[in-house]
């Protein structure tokens, strides 16, 4: 499998190869042609099983476009094979026939929804039905190196029978190409309706030339960019944008008395690690409580503990030398706090920048250079933590909760209203469920259209 | 240890090291009765005399040196990174004694860098920034003493308007040794505090002192000569300052938008001052330091032909080590690493001053690549700089905004 990957998509030309607007349009046509063929016909069952079949064969160890990603995909991406691993298991393991029914049912309320007309319990009461019609062609401009994201939009895609036209970022290329080469292999006809492209951002003759072609655009971004884009939107395309998200996580006393402490130091542990930190849904603060038998700066030091020990058998990808003088400028300033004040430490990898924790008395949300850098935070109470991160509401993704369960209500509600879009355990930041409301918006259910059917 | 002695009887042996190292005309080192010490043995002394003097400096050290140990080698010294120059007094002077303060100036809301200083150490200073200073700016002078003096124009503000920049005080003490009689500065404050240039103020001497003699020199940041430049540009003009004529450029554009790459501003500068490349020299340098380095482009005695790349190289007394920002080590030749300063002229605040400027080593010298940018976000997450506006506060890092040598 050293050989190089068949010419099916543009992102399989060579790398000097030089892409034109007609060329974007030309495959769009295609794409929308195939599309009318071969896609809008499939019943959402035989995509469904296709998508999980497909999921199947990504989870075996010897598959082959998984071992290509994994060899591959550290010197595209950036990150470590067994990041890279850890990651991609976690979204295909996701990607079952019964996760794909729950968020069909979840964002259109029935399973036949994509087919035709169909009904709910309660439009058939109400002599009603309803046909949700996916967009005849998605643009997606995929962010950054993250597969997952970019694989998720593309299974979304195919729940809606949609052509599709993935334009992928520096670095975040392999793995979608990757993906649609195994659909090609297991069902070339519907790989057919799928495009993947790479070129430099800042060419707009060819992003013009991809919206004029698409029914709808899909982005993720910072909030400068999306409002750029959104004026070159042409008339009659919709533009469904995703703007930059920070999150952090919260753990009460009460979770740090008794034996449960030690996961919970993993669990935090591995929402730093995830992703070297890159993903909206990583955390770039841990607030914790001071009153537990752990205290904040306990925690703190056990949190660095347990991060050496996961670099050793998940090491934190290679960085540009920008990246890296980031981290070690911010050490620079902590540590000349920590040198004159308790209130502040820093413990940091040896000879590396591979991780880095940051204790402060401070509550102020700061938001993280990444590539695990985590600042923990002694916090009094929830109120005291939003408080002081209001500077990144309307912002924030995801709180990582670490609470016993009969805290997690009250506490999950405070959060809730002041605006954050997903609370999950501690540990599973970076691992939302397929039905995950991105943002706070249904993912699948924002990409159709409705027919209604008022039959009475 | 061996007892560190006094400051005086530092400076002394500094002043000796100095003038046994700088090469004159290209000759041998200026004959000097005393003999002259090491860079090693006046950074040890120096490092002795600062943990003794300066206490959070002190305090740095104790962290960073475990158990005690004491550097083996002057690469060894324990570099306070410039963000302490912000949060910390570091400083060896008693309060009494503080006569002077620097601050870094730039635009972002943090605290500035401080350096104190007193009549002794703005001695030192004044004595490293001129013995380095004459071979770069005025190679020739000495060869041909009967030159005349240049017509010196800096475009900052004066001492008296701004008399916390190292910057000018810098050319004050330049134009002073350089041609006491003729200085100008051309600059003024504005309201926010920025600065400001009127065209005119520049255009007038030079029609009214330039002769076909008498060299021309213009010094400022790269965001004065962007400035004078729009302004010669405006009025369809250009002048042809006489042979001889020289730039001095000190980077920094003090968190201005409208930034040109060095190469299309000397090129400019070339096309609107009539001075040719050769003659434009870049200087480094920052408010923490007492020391500069300059790029070698205009040939300079006792050196090398000059180079074509812009190599920056810090005097004898101050060395520059580019480390790897990822292992602390430092890289070789042709790799980029951040820029690291051991100044022995800064004799009354740290000596080993830890930038955050990214540069690439080359031999003796270096390549000022500049602040380290934040990078482009890789992921999805929001990045540290886009909820900068709001999140700024004592108790914040700084931001990335320009590179060190604009901070002064």
């Amino acid at each position: 499998m050293n050989r190089p990957l068949p010419n099916y998509f543009l992102a399989d030309l060579p790398p000097d190869a030089v892409l034109v607007p007609r060329m974007v349009v030309e495959a769009c046509q295609s794409l929308r042609r195939n599309r009318q063929q071969f896609l809008a016909t499939k019943t959402t069952s035989s995509i469904v099983q296709l998508l999980a079949d497909l999921a199947e064969l990504w989870r075996q160890p010897d598959y082959p476009f998984r071992q290509r990603a994994l060899r591959e995909g550290p010197a595209e991406t950036g990150f470590s094979a067994a990041t890279l691993e850890a990651g991609l298991d976690g979204f295909f393991r996701n990607l079952t026939v019964e996760n794909l029914h729950t968020l069909i049912q979840q964002d259109l309320g029935s399973l036949q929804r994509l087919d035709g007309f169909s009904q709910s319990h309660s439009e058939i009461q109400e002599r009603r039905s309803a046909w949700a019609r996916g967009p005849e062609l998605i643009a997606h401009v995929a962010a950054g190196n993250l597969p997952n994201p970019a694989l998720t939009s593309l299974t979304l895609g195919l729940l809606t029978r949609s052509a599709q036209f993935m334009k992928c970022a520096r670095g975040g290329t392999l793995i979608p190409r990757l993906f649609a080469h195994s659909l090609y292999e297991a069902e070339p006809k519907l790989a057919a309706c799928l495009e993947i492209a790479h070129w430099p951002g800042g060419s707009e003759s060819l992003e013009e030339a991809l919206f004029s072609e698409a029914t709808l655009i899909t982005a993720t971004g910072s909030d400068e960019t999306l409002e750029t884009l959104r004026h070159r939107i042409p008339k009659g395309a919709r533009l469904m944008s995703h703007g930059h998200r920070v999150s952090f996580g919260y753990i009460t006393s009460e979770a740090l008395n008794g034996l449960g402490w030690k996961r919970l130091v993993q669990k935090a542990a591995a929402d730093v690690a995830a992703w070297d930190q890159q993903g909206c849904l990583s955390p770039h603060v841990l607030y914790v409580e001071p009153r537990g038998a752990i205290r904040p700066e306990q925690f703190a030091e056990l949190l660095a503990t347990e991060l050496q020990r996961r670099e050793e058998q998940l090491p934190r990808g290679g960085l540009s030398v920008e990246e890296s003088a980031a981290i070690t400028s911010r050490r620079a300033f902590y540590e000349v706090r920590a040198a004159h004040s308790p209130e502040t430490r820093i413990w940091c990898s040896p000879q590396s920048t591979a991780w880095t924790v940051v204790y402060e008395t401070d509550p102020l949300f700061q938001p993280s250079c990444l590539n695990r850098f985590i600042h923990v935070k002694a916090v009094k109470d929830p109120s005291e933590a939003l408080r002081y991160a209001e500077s990144a509401r309307g912002k924030v993704s995801t709180v990582g909760l670490g609470v016993p369960p009969e805290q997690a209500a009250s506490l999950a509600q405070q959060f809730a209203r002041w605006g954050v879009t997903r609370l999950c355990s501690l540990g599973q930041m970076q691992n939302p469920p397929l039905t995950w409301r991105h943002d706070g918006r249904p993912a699948l259910g924002d990409l159709v259209e409705w027919t209604d059917w008022e039959q009475s | 240890m061996q007892h560190p002695g006094s400051f005086t009887d530092y400076a002394e042996r500094l002043y000796a090291f100095m003038e046994a190292s700088v090469l004159v005309d290209g000759a041998t080192p200026a004959s000097t009765t005393r003999p002259s010490p090491s860079f090693e043995e006046l950074a040890t002394q120096l490092f002795s005399l600062q943990i003794a003097h300066n206490p959070s400096y002190a305090t740095f050290c104790r962290g960073r040196l475990k158990g005690g140990q004491v550097p083996e080698t002057w690469r060894q010294i324990p570099a306070m990174p410039t963000a302490g120059f912000k949060e910390l007094e570091l400083s060896c002077l008693p309060t009494a004694q503080r006569t002077h303060v620097f601050h870094s100036s730039g635009t972002t809301q943090d605290r500035p860098s401080r350096h104190f200083h007193s009549t002794e150490s703005l001695q030192i200073y004044e004595r490293s920034l001129l013995a380095w200073s004459q071979p770069h700016l005025a190679p020739d002078s000495r060869a041909r003493a009967t030159e005349p003096r240049p017509l010196i124009l800096n475009l900052t503000p004066t001492a008296e308007a701004v008399p916390q920049s190292s910057l000018v005080h810098m050319l004050k003490v330049l134009a002073w040794h350089f041609a006491p009689e003729s200085e100008h500065f051309l600059g003024q404050v504005d309201p926010q505090g920025g600065w400001s240039l009127n065209v005119e103020s520049f255009l007038t001497p030079v029609q009214r002192n330039a002769s076909p003699t008498r060299p021309v020199w213009v010094l400022g940041t790269a965001f004065n000569f962007v400035h004078l430049l729009d302004n010669l540009e405006a009025l369809r003009t250009r002048v042809d300052l006489p042979p001889g004529s020289r730039v001095m450029e000190t980077g920094g554009y003090k968190g201005r938008s409208r930034r040109l790459e060095k190469e299309a501003l000397h090129t400019w500068i070339s096309e609107k001052l009539g001075v040719s490349r050769d003659h434009i020299l870049c200087e480094y340098g920052m408010s923490e330091l007492s020391s500069q380095a300059y790029d070698s482009v205009i040939p300079c005695p006792g050196t090398k032909a000059a180079s074509s790349s812009r190599r920056f190289r810090f005097p004898p007394w101050a060395r520059a080590l580019i480390l790897s920002p990822e292992t602390g080590l430092e890289v070789g030749d042709g790799e980029i690493g951040l820029i690291r300063i051991v100044d022995l002229a800064n004799a009354f605040s740290v000596m080993a001053v830890q930038t955050e400027d990214l540069g690439r080593r080359r031999g003796d010298g270096f390549e000022l690549l500049g602040r380290a940018e934040q990078a482009e976000p890789r992921g999805c997450s929001l990045q540290s700089t886009e909820l900068a506006q709001s999140s700024q506060s004592p108790g914040s890092p700084p931001q990335a905004d320009h590179p060190n040598s604009n901070l002064r």
